[in-house]
């Protein structure tokens, strides 16, 4: 076995280091992408290229905007009670 | 000779069901629906693996303190998740934290995913059954 596949297995071994910090939310557009991914390949009659990516695409961006929603009012509404 | 055909039907449902959980995207190849089965094998197996990256093999502590819901959607995997659940047992791959709970949530969503994909995969078998086929 190459080192280089040494070390890609070693890496599943040692878990990643970060915190709770603004960055590590970026971690929830793979997983938005996922979802979006799999609900369209079993939603949609027929897999055409441009037609699922445009579907997917869609999907994924309404997914964030409502995060994105959801998240500035839980914000707002923090903001109010704690003054 | 109905009665027959229905148990043809109800144990290629299983094996459908069966083959998406081995190994995921199988049952929709099984149902010749290729780009579908591909999508769904590349996008699962990513999920899963950007999960034990993140926080480690460790995250598959099916022995552990890992709530049952958890190891619930982690198995929903693959049977495989049970061959890792013996490796990570005994604390061998301890995580804590932060990367801990990422990659529970993809691993788990992973499994949540594929459990849609099994289901999806055994509702086109039922329908392709009982309706004639396409093309």
């Amino acid at each position: 076995m190459s080192m280089e596949a040494i070390f890609v297995i070693a890496s599943f071994t040692v878990p990643e280091n970060f915190g709770p910090n603004p960055q590590s939310m970026l971690w929830l557009l793979p997983l938005v992408a996922a979802i979006a991914i799999i609900y369209k390949a079993t939603k949609l009659p027929t897999i055409k290229a441009g037609n699922f990516i445009k579907e997917t695409s869609l999907l994924f961006g309404s997914i964030i905007v409502f995060i994105i929603i959801a998240a500035l009012s839980l914000h707002a509404l923090a903001w109010m009670i704690t003054g | 000779m109905a009665v027959r055909s229905r148990e043809k039907q109800t144990l290629f449902l299983l094996v459908v069901g069966l083959l998406s959980w081995l190994v995921p995207g199988a049952g929709h190849l099984v149902l010749k629906e290729k780009e579908r089965a591909i999508i769904i094998f590349v996008t699962i197996l990513l999920t899963f693996c950007v999960g034990i990256y993140i926080g480690s093999i460790g995250v598959i502590n099916l022995y552990g303190s890992t709530p049952w819901y958890v190891v619930g959607a982690q198995v929903m995997n693959s049977p495989m998740v049970l061959l890792l659940g013996r490796i990570t047992a005994h604390n061998a791959y301890p995580v804590y934290g932060w990367p801990n709970e990422i990659g529970q949530i993809y691993t788990s969503t992973a499994g949540l995913l594929n459990l849609l994909c099994i289901v999806n995969a055994v509702y086109l078998a039922y329908v392709r059954g009982i309706e004639p086929a396409r093309g």
